[in-house]
């Protein structure tokens, strides 16, 4: 006898990293996403600041990677990002994809510190994604 | 040296829209001619396909004639992957073509100097001119074929620079 009952077979695997990232004590990522600008010349020439917005995504888990060490070379970190949060700012944003919101990151902030965006991994289960990896190195010191 | 600079992204900005007004881009959420100056934007971990990115390099003056001559170089780098209706079949066509693109881009060699810090720009007395571009070889990572053009860009100081 099989079981025909309607459910949906994605959610679980969402539900279960959100769990498990919560119990590992799962923290807070800022996004610093640029607001949509005006296409101006002097906007393309680092003429004018862009407006910035912030996008917070929870929970997430950050942790450090193994690295050989290399002279003034930066840390790696790894940050596993909940899928359910992202895809909330997405809808929330009217984006059509994660990868629109990474895209559009200048700046990842965890506790205050500021981290670039190296790469971008997913993790998926029944075709839909549970899991965000951010591939990050942290950002140098800006002038203030 | 800075308002050189801008001249000479903001030519090869306005011919690439009148040449090829297809080739756009969708960063910082506005559509633009897919033309890009590295330093003012976010840093890449990987530069963008089919757009040109225009990257500031070495640096000299030559002051002998009691003007000084600014020479900058400036590399532009650009890569593709093909399109998707081909597979990527035809990276190698579409190469080509910002290959012709660039070279079309850059001619006349020559553009008026203006100042882009007010607004309107407000032109200058002299030029921004170029040399001939330097074309290298094509680098192929993976499915995605690349080259770097180097060019030395020159203008004279003016007052006030």
């Amino acid at each position: 006898m099989s079981d025909s009952a309607p459910r949906n077979m994605g959610a679980g695997p969402q539900l279960l990293a959100d769990a498990l990232l919560r119990t590992v004590a799962g923290t807070s990522a800022s996004l610093r996403v640029t607001g949509t600008t005006a296409d101006t010349n002097q906007s393309e020439m680092g003429l004018v600041a862009t407006t910035f917005a912030s996008i917070v995504l929870s929970p997430v888990v950050m942790r450090k990677l193994r690295q050989t060490f290399v002279k003034g070379g930066r840390a790696n970190w790894e940050l596993l990002v909940s899928a359910t949060s992202v895809q909330k700012q997405i809808n929330a944003l009217d984006l059509g994809s994660a990868q629109s919101l990474f895209a559009m990151t200048l700046a990842v902030t965890v506790a205050g510190q500021d981290y670039l965006i190296e790469s971008i991994a997913s993790n998926e289960a029944f075709g839909q994604v549970y899991l965000y990896r951010l591939l990050l190195r942290e950002a140098e010191q800006q002038a203030i | 040296m800075q308002n050189a600079k801008d001249s000479f992204y903001m030519a090869l900005r306005t011919r690439l829209a009148s040449i090829n007004p297809e080739r756009t881009v969708l960063l910082r959420g506005a559509v633009r001619p897919a033309i890009l100056l590295e330093e003012a934007e976010a840093p890449f971990s990987q530069l963008p396909s089919d757009v040109f990115v225009l990257r500031w390099l070495g640096l000299g003056f030559d002051a002998e004639s009691g003007l000084t001559l600014d020479a900058m170089e400036c590399e532009i780098l650009y890569q593709t992957c093909g399109t998707q209706s081909f597979g990527g079949l035809d990276r190698g066509r579409a190469l080509s073509a910002m290959d012709k693109e660039l070279v079309a881009l850059l001619e006349p060699c020559n553009t008026p100097k203006l100042n882009y810090t007010v607004q309107p720009p407000t032109a200058l007395l002299s030029q921004v001119f170029w040399d001939e571009p330097a074309f290298s070889p094509t680098t192929v990572q993976r499915d995605r074929l690349g080259r770097s053009v180097k060019i030395m860009v020159y203008s004279y100081q003016e007052q006030g620079e």
